[in-house]
């Protein structure tokens, strides 16, 4: 018998909602999100599918208290056809999210497609920086020059979001680590209220992964190990406390929409590729713009990697995934959320990482990952999936 | 006709590797006719591949040859290739016990080699005439002066004995057939009055049972006679007699002189054993023929397959070469690390080379052995003696009184100028230089005692590149001296790996533990947790190193669209563990133990 979560999902835990945006002008050397070069009518058949899609989720009253809008290139639409976009997103959301974030590209930002973003309620605005170098953004073989980020900076804050977040990426071929401090230095002296800084990382289908395969390029744990802890020990002295591996904010702007995400609550997703965890279950929805269009006609959605979410795979995901935060995880909370889940298993694993100086507790049972435990969290990760015997995926035939 | 003893000869050819003998052995043939020239493949009576490879003979392959001699009669020559390694030397000095006289071949280029040496002396023993041919000698390099002053000197054999030949170009052939007639006496002993036969070889035949090499000394052998082995009283009924024309031809019977091959009921070569002595069931012999004993392995190692689904492969294979080596012995075992296997014993060293390439090859199992071992005497409190062959079996330490190790004496021919290196080498692997003789203006030779431990890992390797290729060596097996040895152990996070468990001597414990543990450390690959790898005599640590420490495994971008996918890649990682040798706590690729193990043969 397969038991499925408590009553309290449905109620008390928050509700995200994420739509991708699959289109961008160009690929970029390191990126493996699923984006496609809009063509013909696409974004017209893109925009009525997604309203389509809302129809299809089965809300349940639920409101949905964060919107986070990602791609592919957000900005890449039309001013109008945000608006489009944000129209739909209201229509199933039950009233404005307490939180709404919208990734852009610097070369996308304009007057009028931030005015229309403001107007839908939009709270949040993360900006694809990746580097203020010209060099490493061009090897990057991105789509901007460092003036067009000043710009689009200036633009996004004149408009009077709440929250304003800078991408960027370290561990480039070829960066010093002068050049990353500098990079952090200019990103720090915008004054943004979040940042999200990303090791650079090599994803299968990505131009860089070719490039990894042929030799031209060279990983180095050792260097990315180094460059991680001067990020977070540079940016925790100017202000901008970590909460999680790759992101740092103010106090008060921390991205809810992703705690929500790590936290193990539930979140739909729409649009080509998004993943949704929802109702019981996970998914993805096909990435593939052609074959999400047929899914969503066909009144199907986020039907890939389809898993049925028992208490004893969310217990095992809440201590995996809670622990790339800093905050970490409160396992007598926990415990009460999945009581079923086998914990005694994990028992003998968690005291080692104390041990080991990879972990900390609290009297009151929060666990959290030391900075050398966050560096191999995967690592961690592993071992605590191996330490829960019986709980591995179960996929749905 | 009538059966004349008088017209036989039973001869060998003895030489060092590549010396040569092959391709003599090929001339003889083709001159006798025995083998047309044009069905000669080159090496013909090397026929295992790895033989021919190796350049080496493994197993003796007998051949009866006719030859019209000079003096108007015709003989019947029965030439007997040898092995030529010292592992299977209980086997090369049955197969001289066959025969009354020798070839020694000498490569004109290199002179009298250790193995020469010690090939020649094992013929004195057996009481055979020595035929000295110098081989080789179109050769531009030939010398043929230091050889003949060589011969005279080291093996004082007469300079007018000598032959000159060359097995390539055929000259010498008919002198050397002819000096086998005149020189060479024919059989002996075939006036002995009951009937009697050396064993010298058998080989398993799927479809006949056991076929047996064998020289008759006296009597006659027919198909339907009952016959009994001396050693152990078997009797078995002959169902065939033969002789190699090369091939094998049936004939009605085996006379004194004769060499050949029977067929019995005999179904393993367990049951018919080398140097044995086969004699008629109703009228047996008195006395067996002088030389037989029991060969025991000197050198033994687990062998286990890379894939543990391969361990049934593995053990059909081993039973197969058996079927065929009785000299190899096997028996089941299980080791921590390395899961099932086998724990084998071979004649030394070259014979488990040997048949690992050939299980490897023959039979494609992948498999990976542990450190190998010699059979130690360990005499505990109250007089009791037992032999270890595996360092896991040594008793507890407080129960040992003494522990014996083996020892070789061991002939070395190096040039001069490398004397220093050489007595260098021979001192660190604690062993000592009984006398050192001059062979020539240029070349000396080093009688030694070492430990057989000590060379089995590495020792010729060090004599080849200290010499560079010119030393050679050969031994014998000498005897058990007490030695100060302990039992090291290889711990990886405080738990013991079997596999590297070692017997040494304590003087040399602490630089093999640092140097295992150090390969061990940088093999492993890094780990979350900090792991000692250790290695330790009786619970007493004397080398540790760490296993580098992972520093990073992180992902950077973890959100909702990444959960799922981030999952699969963690069970992912976690199922890649699980084919790992897990060793307490740490996970080890399964090569780690071949790249140390390899690293350290």
């Amino acid at each position: 018998m397969v038991e499925f979560p408590p009553a309290q999902e449905k109620a008390e835990t928050p509700l995200g909602l994420y739509v991708h945006v699959p289109f961008c002008a160009t690929t970029c050397d390191f990126c493996a999100f699923y984006q496609t070069v809009p063509q013909g009518d696409a974004v017209p058949r893109y925009l009525e599918a997604v309203a389509a899609e809302t129809a299809r989720v089965e809300w349940a009253g639920r409101r949905v208290a964060t919107v986070f809008w990602g791609g592919g290139t957000p900005g890449l639409l039309r001013a109008r056809e945000l608006r489009q976009l944000g129209e739909a997103t209201l229509r199933c959301s039950g009233g404005p999210p307490e939180e709404w974030s919208v990734e852009l590209a610097p070369a996308t930002v304009t007057p009028d497609r931030l005015a229309v973003l403001q107007e839908l309620g939009v709270t949040r605005i993360s900006l694809g920086v990746q580097s203020f170098n010209a060099g490493l953004l061009d090897a990057l073989g991105r789509q901007h020059m460092p003036a067009q980020v000043y710009r689009a900076y200036e633009l996004i804050r004149a408009q009077g979001f709440a929250s304003v977040n800078l991408d960027l990426m370290f561990a480039l071929p070829g960066q010093s680590e002068e050049q990353w401090r500098a990079d952090l230095a200019e990103a720090l002296r915008l004054a943004p209220d979040h940042l999200s800084t990303y090791c650079l990382t090599f994803e299968e289908d990505t131009a860089l992964w070719v490039k990894l395969s042929q030799g031209k390029v060279k990983l180095d744990p050792e260097k990315e190990a180094a460059f991680y802890r001067r990020t977070w020990e540079f940016l925790e002295e100017s202000g901008y406390a970590q909460y999680e591996i790759s992101n740092f904010a103010r106090p008060g702007h921390a991205c809810r929409h992703n705690l929500n995400t790590w936290r193990m609550h539930e979140w739909v997703g729409l649009g080509p590729s998004a993943a949704s965890q929802f109702g019981g279950w996970r998914g993805s929805n096909p990435p593939d713009l052609a074959l999400w269009l047929t899914e969503v006609a066909a009144g199907r959605r986020a039907q890939a990697d389809q898993t049925r979410l028992t208490p004893g795979l969310l217990a095992v995901d809440s201590v995996v995934f809670g622990l790339r935060m800093n905050e970490g995880v409160r396992l007598p909370r926990l415990r009460r959320r999945f009581p079923t889940a086998r914990w005694e298993a994990l028992m003998d694993f968690l005291p080692k990482l104390i041990i080991e100086g990879l972990a900390e507790a609290s009297v009151e049972g929060r666990l959290w990952l030391t900075p050398r435990g966050r560096l191999l969290a995967d690592s961690i990760g592993s071992a605590i999936i191996a330490a829960f015997p019986s709980e591995n995926l179960t996929p749905i035939l | 006709m009538k059966h004349d003893p008088t017209l036989t000869r039973n001869f060998c050819i003895i030489a060092h590797v590549d010396h040569g003998k092959t391709t003599l052995s090929d001339r003889l043939l083709e001159y006798t006719s025995t083998i047309a020239k044009r069905v000669m493949t080159d090496q013909h009576l090397d026929s295992m591949d790895l033989e021919k490879e190796r350049g080496i003979t493994i197993k003796m392959h007998p051949v009866t040859m006719t030859y019209p001699a000079k003096d108007g009669k015709t003989y019947k020559l029965n030439l007997m290739d040898t092995p030529g390694h010292v592992d299977f030397s209980y086997e090369v000095s049955r197969s001289l016990a066959a025969c009354e006289g020798a070839l020694l071949l000498i490569d004109a280029a290199q002179g009298v080699e250790a193995q020469t040496v010690a090939n020649a002396h094992l013929a004195f023993t057996q009481g055979l005439k020595i035929i000295p041919v110098i081989n080789k000698i179109d050769l531009p390099s030939a010398n043929l002066e230091l050889c003949t002053r060589q011969l005279e000197d080291i093996l004082t054999i007469p300079a007018e004995e000598v032959i000159l030949a060359s097995g390539k170009s055929g000259i010498g052939i008919e002198e050397i057939l002819e000096a086998v007639i005149s020189r060479i006496p024919p059989p002996r002993w075939s006036d002995y009055p009951t009937t009697r036969m050396l064993v010298f070889d058998s080989k398993y035949d799927s479809y006949r049972g056991v076929i047996s090499h064998v020289r008759v000394f006296s009597g006659t052998f027919k198909a339907g006679e009952m016959m009994m082995l001396m050693s152990s009283g078997q009797k078995s009924e002959i169902k065939e007699v033969g002789m190699f024309h090369p091939g094998m031809i049936k004939c009605k019977e085996l006379r004194p002189g004769d060499v050949g091959y029977i067929v019995s009921n005999i179904k393993s070569v367990d049951e018919i054993k080398i140097g044995d002595t086969i004699t008629h069931a109703n009228k047996p012999a008195a006395e067996m023929l002088p030389g037989y004993k029991e060969v025991h392995p000197m050198v033994y190692c687990g062998l286990y397959p890379l894939e543990s689904s391969d361990y049934e492969k593995l053990k059909v294979a081993l039973g197969k070469l058996r079927l065929n080596d009785s000299a190899l012995q096997y028996q089941q075992e299980t080791s921590v690390a390395l899961g099932f296997g086998f724990r084998c014993g071979f004649l030394g060293l070259l014979h488990m080379e040997i048949l690992q390439e050939r299980i490897r090859r023959e039979y494609d199992v992948d498999i990976i052995s542990t450190y190998p071992s010699v059979v130690y005497r360990v005499k505990k409190h109250g007089g009791q003696v037992i032999e270890v062959d595996n360092p896991v079996n040594l008793p507890d330490p407080a129960s040992i009184e003494e522990i014996s190790e083996p020892t070789i004496k061991a002939s070395i021919h190096i040039p001069n100028e490398f004397l220093g290196d050489m007595m260098s080498l021979i001192m660190e692997k604690r062993g000592s230089c009984d006398h050192t003789d001059t062979l020539d203006s240029t070349r000396v030779m080093l009688t030694c005692t070492l430990p057989l431990n000590e060379i089995l890992v590495d020792f010729n390797d060090r004599l080849k590149s200290i010499t560079h290729g010119y030393g050679s060596m050969d031994y014998e097996l000498g005897d058990y001296r007490p030695s100060d040895l302990v039992k090291m152990e290889i711990l990886v996070n405080g738990d013991p790996v079997d596999a590297f468990a070692c017997i040494v001597h304590r003087s040399k414990a602490e630089t093999q533990g640092r140097s295992l543990c150090e390969k061990l450390a940088e093999i492993i690959p890094p780990q979350m947790f900090k792991i000692a790898v250790q290695a330790a005599i009786g619970g007493k640590i004397i080398a540790r190193d760490n296993v580098r420490e992972m520093r990073k495994d992180v992902t950077a971008k973890c959100y909702g669209g990444d959960i799922s996918r981030k999952r699969k890649l963690l069970d992912k990682q976690k199922e890649g563990k699980k084919k790992m040798k897990q060793i307490g706590k740490v996970s080890i690729p399964p090569d780690a133990f071949i790249q140390v193990l390899k690293t350290n043969h």
